[in-house]
């Protein structure tokens, strides 16, 4: 059975590579994903460790309640005096004080350097140098000794041109300042960490520009000869009190090891899912390839029946076919996953994120999960083909008529369709509009059973559809024309399967078509009735907003009338982390139009209350006047009365007075700074004049409404160009499976092929019978998928209708523009059956056997 | 005497064709050298041992195959130097086909089977010969079935219809009763002796069946790849004796 097995994969290569390639792009973008987040988290590991320094001991700030994932800008501090009773420590031989905070680097050209991927960072500079990670090699200068001085990254220097000597202006908090070059540091062997620009500057003046005056961000200790780590910290830990954590290094390592590996889980879970799409649309293709050869071969399989192979043997026989074509497309699979990862590092080396050197890590765990991935999917696709080869009866052997498996009635099969689809449509209901826990599984098992139903209707629909689409492909063309239609029309279970795998990957493709230009229209839609102000302006740092110097200058301006503010923070309400918008209760209705209850900003102003988003005040049963429990990241909090509401699609879910900002948060930046132009004043003018203040501060850009919108419309559209690609995968794989169910369906009309070449029919118009035949299965797909993501984006637009999507959107053009590409998709896909039937060997396919 | 005929009355003709397959030991001579002439209005059977070359006579002759050397013409064209386009196109409106199975696209009725050629060469069928063949074939009312609703032999005649539709030089029809009965077999012979004989076609057939070559005005005898005896008016029992003789 084995060596039968074996023959019967290698007798058709072309079959083989295509089914094989299936499973290969599906794993391999699997394995890339593993190898992709463990070559970094290794990588980085490794950095860690080379960077390790003298330090022992950190002592730090006791961490915020709540965990900051939002912004990295809340920096906690200790006080200085803290550094005298760690010295008086038992067992500490030095210790030293550092601040760090945000600075940003400006290049000879008056641009902000980075600010849009890696941190951009300041430090004070450590004169302990055996406790420091950065280092100055000779000849490149010094560390900063007094005001005004500043020492930056070997990469931020090299790659802008600035060299020790240079002045350069700094971007913090407060003011941009000048300062002078006097050092270009690395870290050990290393240019740069992770891409992170640094700026490093003399601890006074480091706490002058950071706000942290008699304040330190740390404190590095290293021990005595003699002394653990461990034992350090605890003489520490005795010695000091109030809001300090005492850590070894090593333990700081490990947070920061643990960090990465979360940021990068998400990543890794992100391109897992999209992994977990392209082998959905895989187990179609290859499911389909299998029922086919299933079906080409029954007169071989019979025959196996017939010389005594049990049908248990016979469905053995195809799931080791299977089998062995899964193991071929997984190992190779796992190669090019590996490949992939390589290309992925090297696309973020492009974008500025650098990868620390090292060798790519591939875990057991990557090859175990990529090979059960292939191989699980692979058989599982080919068990129902396998089961019906079972089926056949030793007499198909000899007997044509006997060789046919009676069809099950269409009847049948629309039952079962209606109840999987239902099934399906049921799940992913629970999820979008339920109240359940796991809404994401619901939502995502719930697309899987929806498209599977889809997929067991869309033979039914297979022939109608065929007819309309192909309809005037025999006005244009002909016989090949007629032809074309008629051959997708005679096997709609066949049409329909290859057709399902276009349409998962279109339905997505549509999907977040429709759910970007949903969120573009109600974004839109929002700005201009909510934030009627004439400016806007917001920082181009991710990291960091606007800064206070800024919005006082502008607000000083002549020119400009109303101005306020809006902060964004995280912080954890009712146990739960959260992000919450700060606002100056005074100023904020001067330039925002935001709904919220009566008399809420007054309350806010008078009473450093909380207002809560009106739809989770019915979720949570709370009623105005309640108190809830409230951790901020620099301050315990305690309870805070909601003291109005808010209409959730213009707003946060929670919303706090700048005054209640102002003790929780350390960070002063606004997220947005809104301003009207005083009265009389022409737009250009007021313009003209915040422009001008703006030119000081290139990490801040000021645009007006229009501008606002077009910005946030243009980032959404680079999420979804960027899903849309990783889609396209899938869309490929879909394709392969045309051109894999069109070259088996020829081989099965070698005859019919024949028959037309030698009456006539010219090899131009074989080629385009195949071809017109793949566009037709290619568009059959993409209005099924078109329907069907329609309808998911409809659904999951109205799920979050009260979550700010307030408008359901059709980018109808970016869908004409989907279905002519998969026409073209079809065109291309049909290049090699089309190529192949056109020249075939007339005589052979008629010869009689 | 082959010489001297005028060429116009020669609907096919092969020249010193000569068809080797295979190399070295495997070498197989399918046609050893063959000259022969179809004459317009004949219905010719070429009859012959299995091996014997016949079947590679009637593709080569069709232009389904090419020659190792040796010329094949149908009408005043020679079928050697022409391109698969060019030679697709003579196929298409100077030769008609009867195979032994497998005649017809199954996704097209009768009729449409029937004006196949003239559909993919987009040319317009003669509505009066169309209605003259479907009459004479007996397939009136079965123009719209489809081939999976015909009986073999009615399926046999469609194709024999298709063959003839386009007013071809010549029809060449390999087995074509092989599969049929004997009642149909009769059926099909006889409507082509009948477009031999009242509508002037010209038509070759392979068979092995001395019944079904008695329906044919010449029979050639093959054997290993060349001509090695005729037969004109034959009967099944002459046919039979000759095959005797021949040793076949």
């Amino acid at each position: 059975m084995f060596r039968a097995a074996v023959k019967g994969v290698f007798a058709n290569k072309m079959r083989l590579t295509l089914t094989a390639l299936a499973i290969v792009i599906g794993v391999a973008f699997v394995a890339s994903s593993f190898v992709f987040t463990d070559t970094i988290s290794a990588r980085f590991d490794a950095l860690l460790e080379t960077t390790a320094t003298g330090v022992d001991v950190f002592v730090r700030p006791a961490p915020p309640e709540t965990g900051d994932t939002f912004q990295n800008t809340e920096f906690g501090s200790i006080p200085e005096e803290t550094l005298d009773t760690v010295l008086a420590a038992p067992g500490v031989r030095i210790a030293e004080g550092g601040v760090a905070g945000f600075a940003q680097l400006v290049d000879k050209q008056g641009d902000a350097i980075g600010g849009q991927g890696p941190p951009t960072l300041g430090y004070s500079w450590s004169v302990e140098s055996s406790m420091s990670p950065v280092g100055i090699k000779d000849g490149n200068g010094r560390g900063p000794e007094v005001a005004g001085e500043v020492a930056i990254d070997a990469n931020s220097a090299t790659k802008n041109d600035l060299a020790v000597g240079d002045t350069i202006t700094v971007l913090t908090i407060g003011a941009p300042e000048e300062f002078e070059i006097v050092g270009i540091a690395s870290f050990g062997e290393s240019d740069s960490l992770a891409g992170a620009t640094l700026a490093m500057f003399e601890l006074r003046e480091a706490q002058r520009l950071f706000d942290l005056e008699g304040q330190f961000s740390a404190i590095s200790v290293a021990a005595e000869p003699g002394v653990t780590p461990e034992e350090l910290a605890a003489n520490i830990a005795t010695t000091t009190n109030g809001d300090i954590e005492v850590v070894t290094a090593e333990q700081s390592n490990e947070e920061q090891s643990d960090a990465i590996s979360e940021g990068l889980g998400f990543l890794n879970t992100a391109l897992l899912a999209f992994a977990a799409v392209a082998v959905f649309v895989g187990a179609f293709i290859i499911s389909n390839t299998f029922r086919i050869i299933v079906a080409q071969r029954t007169k071989e399989l019979a025959l196996f029946r017939a010389v005594g192979a049990t049908g248990r043997q016979v469905t053995w026989l195809v799931i080791l076919e299977a089998l062995i074509v899964g193991l071929i497309g997984s190992i190779i699979g796992i190669g090019v996953g590996v490949l992939l990862a390589m290309g992925l590092a090297a696309l973020m080396n492009a974008a500025g994120f650098n990868m620390p050197e090292g060798p790519l890590t591939v875990l057991p765990r990557t090859v175990i999960v990529g090979m059960a991935v292939g191989l699980i999917v692979t058989m599982v696709s080919a068990l129902l083909p396998a089961r019906k080869a079972a089926r056949v009866p030793p007499v198909a052997a000899m007997n044509e008529e006997a060789a046919r498996t009676p069809r099950r009635s269409l009847q049948v099969r629309a039952i079962w369709g209606t109840i999987i689809l239902a099934l399906g449509l049921v799940a992913l209901f629970m999820g979008l509009f339920g109240s359940t826990d796991q809404d994401l599984w619901y939502v995502g098992i719930g697309s899987l059973v929806f498209f599977v139903g889809i997929s067991v209707l869309a033979p039914l629909a297979a022939s109608p559809i065929a007819a309309v689409i192909g309809w005037p492909l025999p006005r244009l063309f002909g016989v090949a024309g007629r032809l074309a239609q008629d051959n997708t029309m005679r096997k709609p279970r066949r049409t329909a399967s290859t057709a399902s795998a276009l349409m998962i990957g279109i339905a997505l493709v549509v999907f977040v078509a429709v759910f970007g230009a949903s969120i573009k229209s109600s974004i839109a839609e929002s700005v201009t009735d909510t934030l009627p102000a004439d400016f806007t302006a917001q920082s181009t740092n991710f990291a960091i907003g606007v800064g206070p110097t800024f919005t006082e200058e502008v607000s000083a301006l002549p020119e400009i009338g109303d101005l306020s503010g809006l902060k964004l923070g995280n912080a954890s309400v009712e146990g739960e982390d959260t992000a919450l918008v700060a606002v100056d209760p005074t100023t904020v209705e001067s330039v925002t139009n935001f709904e919220v209850s009566d008399g809420a900003y007054e309350a806010l102003g008078a009473t450093n209350g909380i207002l809560v988003a009106e739809t989770l005040m019915e979720d949570k049963g709370w009623v105005v006047g309640d108190s809830i429990s409230i951790v901020f990241p620099q301050d315990p909090g305690g309870a805070i009365e909601i003291v109005g509401t808010v209409n959730s699609a213009d707003f946060g879910n929670y919303v706090i007075s700048e005054t209640t900002y102002a003790i929780g948060f350390s960070n002063p930046t606004d997220f947005f700074v809104f301003a009207n132009r005083a009265d009389g004043v022409d737009l250009e003018v007021a313009r003209a004049a915040i422009d001008g203040v703006a030119d000081a501060y290139p990490n801040v850009k000021v645009q007006n409404k229009s501008e606002l919108i077009a910005e946030t419309e243009a980032q959404i559209d680079q999420m979804l160009a960027l899903f849309t690609g990783l889609l396209l995968l899938a869309i490929i794989i879909a394709v392969l499976g045309i051109t894999n169910t069109l070259a088996l369906s020829i081989i099965e009309r070698t005859r019919e092929i024949g028959l037309l070449r030698a009456v006539g029919m010219v090899q131009r118009q074989v080629r385009r019978m195949i071809r017109w035949e793949a566009v037709i299965i290619a568009l059959f797909g993409a209005i099924m998928g078109v329907g069907v993501g329609l309808f998911l984006g409809w659904a999951v637009v109205r799920a979050l209708a009260d979550q700010g999507l307030g408008s359901f959107a059709i980018p109808v053009s970016q869908i004409v523009v989907l279905v002519l590409l998969a026409a073209v998709a079809g065109v291309i896909a049909a290049i090699y059956p089309s190529w192949k039937a056109s020249r075939m060997n007339v005589l052979a396919a008629i010869a009689y056997e | 005497m082959l010489e001297t005929m005028p060429s116009s009355d020669i609907a096919a003709r092969i020249r010193n064709g000569t068809k080797i397959y295979g190399q070295g030991d495997a070498e197989i001579h399918a046609l050893d050298g063959i000259s022969a002439d179809f004459q317009r209005g004949y219905f010719t059977a070429i009859m012959g041992p299995s091996g014997s070359g016949k079947s590679t006579l009637l593709h080569t002759l069709a232009g389904l195959d090419d020659l190792t050397s040796g010329e094949v013409y149908i009408g005043e064209t020679g079928l050697g130097t022409l391109k698969d386009r060019d030679l697709t196109i003579l196929r298409r409106e100077k030769v008609g086909f009867v195979f032994q199975a497998f005649n017809l696209i199954p996704t097209l009725n009768a009729k449409e089977n029937i004006l196949l050629p003239l559909s993919i060469a987009g040319a317009k069928p003669d509505p009066e010969w169309f209605d003259q063949v479907v009459e004479a074939v007996g397939l009136s009312d079965r123009l719209d079935h489809r081939p999976s609703e015909l009986s073999g032999g009615q399926q046999q005649r469609v194709a024999a219809a298709r063959a003839l539709v386009s007013k071809p030089e010549i029809v060449f029809a390999d087995e074509p009763s092989g599969n049929l009965d004997s009642v149909a077999s009769g059926e099909l012979l006889d409507f082509m002796r009948r477009a031999v004989r009242e509508f002037d076609q010209t038509i070759v057939i392979v068979t092995h069946d001395p019944v079904a070559a008695s329906y044919a005005d010449r029979i050639v005898f093959l054997d290993d790849g060349d001509i090695v005896d005729e037969m004109v008016d034959p009967t099944p029992g002459s046919i039979l004796d000759q095959m005797k003789h021949l040793g076949a």
